[in-house]
């Protein structure tokens, strides 16, 4: 099948191309996981736009408010190596330096990562524990999309067919909070396979050593990256004790969707998720330590 | 539709009519008989068809020939100089770090950006460096050992 290539140079142009193709165009950025399904004559394209040379899609800034600005075309090689993000959000650099491997991550975008929607996707999850908003392009401008409104079925997102990301946008955080992320991965690289991840931001009190924040974003457990008012309620308020994460296991196996897959079934998927989450609370939670002793085992 | 693309090769330019959906790897292999890049997996899992995109290790059977319009490329045949091996390939022979050589060239190509953008990597750093090569013969650590001995050379 004959395929039209537009190389765009402006978010306009883009924009102006998914208009007039009227859906049928897919973006391509890094191309590390479109040319895959190219490859495997999964997606048969009549019509790619590349916004991979886009000025206005590439950066990482620190705005006057705090905000830190990553334009959606930037690599996943730029997030590890950021210090501007480092300082502002540790988790995400470690994050992003353990996705696939070194060749993945120097096309691979943090954009085109988070508009795949992949359940088991690591820098959606990032996004929402930490709140980040989605600034879309399209028609009339731009749009925010708040994340957890991002991401609404399986490889779907909320933006329109003439929408396309033009940044992410994270929020400072609150004074004390500290943020970690865990994943579960049958293979260091190149994990393609089942993945189990969780990304944590919380503040701990210091003086009573309860969460008195907690968000969180689960991978590799449902249709989408997910995300769970209800567990975060649990965990707000509280301190970590033996009986606090196995109430939050229990309740884990009723929130979480996983299917079951050739790895693994989706209880032990359940299993693993409630095993990662403790373990990257405390994580983060004993990073913000300053007095004695060990509250969990 | 067709377009026209230009690909800097080791060195060398290019002009291509191609589809958009052409990947590197086919036109290196298929219209320039570069035939050390190999094609394996076609997932970017493998390591097989690594080559350089202006000195950073990509995939080229997940690079669109758009994407690489105006690019430099390297490949594994651009390592040997005047009929002479670098010493990273040298190292491999010397280290028996081959066998059936498919996945080889990938190897070749990751370390030689590894050693050109840190000269001196400890152990750490080259496993993390090669973390993504397939390997299914020697087993890698002749494969390490043969990066260690070549760094300062």
């Amino acid at each position: 099948m004959s395929c039209q290539y537009t190389q765009a140079t402006s978010v306009d142009e883009a924009v102006s191309a998914l208009i007039e193709a009227k859906g049928e165009a897919h973006l391509i950025a890094g191309g590390v996981a479109l040319v895959i399904l190219m490859n495997e004559k999964l997606v048969e394209p009549s019509w790619l736009i590349d916004i991979s040379r886009i000025e206005a899609l590439r950066g990482i800034d620190r705005l006057p408010d705090g905000t830190v600005r990553i334009g959606a075309a930037v690599t996943h090689r730029e997030v590890a190596g950021s210090d501007i993000i480092a300082e502002a959000f540790a988790m995400v650099p470690e994050m992003a330096a353990e996705i696939a491997c070194g060749r993945i991550m120097n096309k691979g975008t943090i954009g085109g990562n988070i508009c795949l929607a992949d359940p088991q996707g690591d820098p959606p999850i990032a996004m929402l524990a930490l709140d980040a908003t989605m600034r879309a392009a399209g028609p009339n401008g731009t749009r925010d999309i708040p994340v957890r409104e991002f991401f609404v079925d399986l490889y779907t997102t909320a933006l329109g067919e003439d929408e396309l990301l033009q940044e992410i946008l994270i929020p400072p955080m609150k004074e004390n909070s500290v943020t970690a992320f865990g994943k579960y991965a049958a293979r260091k690289a190149m994990d393609y396979t089942s993945t189990i991840s969780v990304a944590v931001r919380l503040i701990r009190n210091k003086s009573s050593g309860n969460f008195d924040e907690i968000s969180l974003g689960f991978g590799g457990v449902g249709q989408t990256p997910v995300y769970s008012e209800e567990i975060e309620e649990i965990l707000t308020g509280t301190a970590p004790s033996d009986a606090l994460f196995e109430d939050v296991r229990s309740k884990l196996f009723n929130v979480l969707e996983p299917i079951d897959d050739h790895l693994y079934s989706a209880n032990y998927k359940r299993h693993v998720s409630a095993v990662t989450l403790r373990r990257t609370i405390m994580k983060a939670y004993d990073g913000t330590w300053d007095g004695e002793g060990v509250l969990i085992r | 539709m067709t377009m026209e693309v230009t690909l800097n090769v080791n060195g060398h330019e290019h002009k291509f009519a191609v589809e958009p959906t052409e990947t590197v790897v086919s036109i290196l292999r298929d219209r320039l008989e570069l035939t050390g890049t190999h094609k394996d997996c076609s997932m970017g899992v493998c390591g097989a068809c690594t080559v350089l995109l202006n000195g950073q290790p990509v995939s080229s059977c997940l690079l669109l020939a758009p994407q690489a319009d105006n690019q430099e490329i390297r490949t594994v045949e651009s390592l040997e100089e005047d009929g002479k091996l670098s010493p990273l390939q040298e190292a491999f022979l010397t280290f028996g770090a081959v066998q059936c050589g498919y996945c080889t060239p990938g190897f070749l190509m990751t370390a030689t950006a590894l050693l050109e953008e840190n000269p001196d990597p400890d152990r750490k750093e080259i496993l993390e460096a090669l973390k993504g090569n397939l390997c299914r013969c020697t087993g890698y650590k002749k494969i390490i050992e043969a990066v260690e001995s070549a760094i300062g050379r």
